[in-house]
């Protein structure tokens, strides 16, 4: 199992969206990895909010850049709107521009 | 549109401010609102709170939310006098009025889509108590969802 996960992790970078796509179909044992789907749209969340932290840290990863949306699921239209509201939280502090 | 546009205003005073300055801070804000003939909706203070990053010097910083309701011609004016005031260290203006109509629209359409599905099926409109439950515990689920991509996020 440890093989396969590292195998994955290699191919992530040249055909990774391709690979991605397979597994969900093909249902990889032990590996499991759901279908991504869109936090907002699950959650139904119309507006996301640039002054709720609780809402916006879980996109933005350690070095405090913006979660690209292939690794995070989210949907273009979403995405669209975390990246506003991140952009708008790091201008008053609530968010960080780098850590490093 | 109407020329009324709603704006949220955030600004970070320095962590020691003291409540007079504060309120004199609001009543600058409240009095460049009132000659546009616009009004103040709402006026949140957060206190203080921890800086993401470090801001003129400090790590820390009072935080002051109004909402105000009012002419664009606000903006450019507020903007100015605040970014004069020393007892500002950061202010930011938002429009938010458009993407507050855009989310109650789609909140509107996507209630009435569920309607009209369900009704087309031949369920009651609204879902019923033991559907809910369903759907929580299914909610319930997906929280393992996180650690799936976050496990691949840093890197």
């Amino acid at each position: 199992m440890s093989e396969m996960d590292k195998d994955s992790r290699g191919g992530g970078r040249s055909g990774g969206a391709k690979r991605d796509g397979g597994d969900k179909a093909g249902g990889r044992r032990g590996f499991f990895r759901r279908r991504r789907v869109c936090k907002f749209c699950l959650e139904k969340i119309d507006y996301i909010n640039y002054k709720d932290v609780r809402l916006i840290a879980p996109f933005i990863p350690e070095r405090g850049k913006i979660q690209p949306r292939r690794i995070s699921g989210v949907c273009a239209l979403h995405q669209r709107a975390l990246q506003t509201a991140i952009k708008r939280a790091r201008q008053i502090a609530l968010v960080p521009y780098v850590t490093d | 549109m109407s020329d009324v546009r709603q704006y949220e205003l955030v600004y970070i005073a320095p962590p020691e401010t003291t409540e007079e300055v504060l309120a004199d801070l609001h009543t600058q804000v409240a009095a460049v609102v009132e000659r546009f003939g616009g009004t103040i909706e709402k006026t949140e203070a957060w206190g203080r709170r921890r800086l993401a990053y470090e801001i003129a010097g400090h790590r820390e910083g009072a935080y002051v939310l109004e909402v105000i309701n009012g002419p664009g011609a606000l903006t450019a004016e507020l903007d100015r006098r605040l970014r004069v005031l020393d007892a500002v260290m950061r202010h930011m203006i938002v429009r938010v009025d458009e993407d507050l109509a855009a989310a109650d629209r789609a909140r509107v359409r996507r209630k009435s889509a569920t309607t009209a599905r369900r009704v087309r099926r031949g369920l009651p409109p609204e879902p019923t108590e033991s559907e809910r439950q369903r759907r929580a515990d299914e909610d319930d689920d997906d929280g393992g969802m996180d650690g799936g991509f976050r496990d691949r996020g840093d890197r």
